[in-house]
């Protein structure tokens, strides 16, 4: 039912995107580029400052630029500290229940305390 | 008493001194390096010239003056408050464990956890900057649930050994606690 096949459907979808996206900016140009007089004398008198078809674009390329940044940061503050317990143990693991351990069958799976995994790895089995 | 040379999180070369006072108590202390004096210089030097260079732009002296006096208070506030020379671990079997920090001024601050609140100490990764990194933690029981952790206690912070060093600290801890559930809990 869903697959990336192309259909008719979204041929016809993606063909009125192609002359929106056309339309749209061609009419970016005109306002930008045709003398106010020009469009007045046609009638088109409320359209928006032509600062706006410079500052626009700038806006976006600046706020992208912070995005970058931005980005960066909030991953950096979303990061645990080192001191919080959420590196150790989170809600799920604390509410897990233990299931009964069945002779001859793979162990239920299940998170591991810290104490044991760090026995495990770091002590050498006697 | 002997020491061994590792290397930290960064590369800098630490020394581990492990001492054992008794069966039961264990002194691990770890040793960062000392301040280069390469270092140092490059930083005064970096300053005095910014200095001179606000000095020739302004023609006002007061420049040089305050140079050499922000170069003075931020050495002796950098050795007082930042500089860690040694970070030593005290684990007493039956009392508690003693975190101490030693600045390279000389102040010395300490901690102390009783046994009762020690859960265990573990050693685990976490994400740190850009890179995940290995560090001690000492593990702090809650005291309504007998499973959970209540707070987590990072140890050798500034000195970040590597995991081979932690290894070692590790199962010196872990020799002693084991000896909490062998000998009768006294309260």
């Amino acid at each position: 039912e869903n697959s990336p096949a192309p259909l008719p459907e979204r041929a016809i979808y993606g063909f009125a995107l192609f002359l929106g996206s056309w339309f749209g900016f061609i009419l970016y140009l005109i306002w930008a580029y045709v003398p106010e007089t020009w469009l007045f004398s046609l009638g088109l008198t409320y359209w928006p400052q032509k600062y706006w078809a410079v500052a626009l674009p700038a806006y976006l390329l600046v706020a992208v630029g912070i995005g970058y940044i931005l980005l960066f940061g909030i991953n950096m503050m979303s990061t645990a500290p080192l001191n919080s317990t959420h590196t150790v143990t989170d809600n799920y693991a604390k509410k897990q229940q233990q299931k009964k351990f069945q002779e001859e069958a793979i162990p239920a799976l299940r998170d591991i305390p810290i104490s044991e995994v760090n026995r495990m790895f770091f002590l050498p089995e006697k | 008493m002997e020491e061994r040379r590792y290397r930290s999180a960064s590369g800098a070369p630490i020394a581990l001194r492990c001492r054992q006072h008794s069966a039961s108590c264990r002194e691990l202390a770890v040793r960062c390096p000392r301040l280069q004096l390469r270092s140092l210089s490059a930083v005064t030097s970096a300053v005095w010239l910014a200095a001179y260079g606000l000095f020739v732009l302004s023609e006002n002296s007061v420049v040089l003056s305050a140079a050499i006096f922000i170069t003075l208070i931020g050495l002796i506030i950098y050795l007082h408050f930042v500089k860690i020379d040694q970070e030593s671990l005290l684990v007493i079997g039956s009392l508690g464990i003693q975190v101490t920090s030693s600045y390279a001024s000389g102040k010395e601050s300490t901690t102390f956890i009783e046994m009762g609140q020690v859960k265990d100490v573990v050693i685990n990764e976490a994400i740190y900057m850009q890179k995940v990194i290995y560090y001690l933690c000492i593990l702090l029981q809650d005291p309504g649930d007998p499973q959970g952790v209540s707070e987590v206690v990072p140890l050798f912070q500034s000195s970040k050994p590597r995991l081979d060093c932690l290894i070692e600290v590790y199962k010196s801890c872990q020799e002693i606690l084991e000896q909490r559930k062998t000998a009768p809990h006294q309260a």
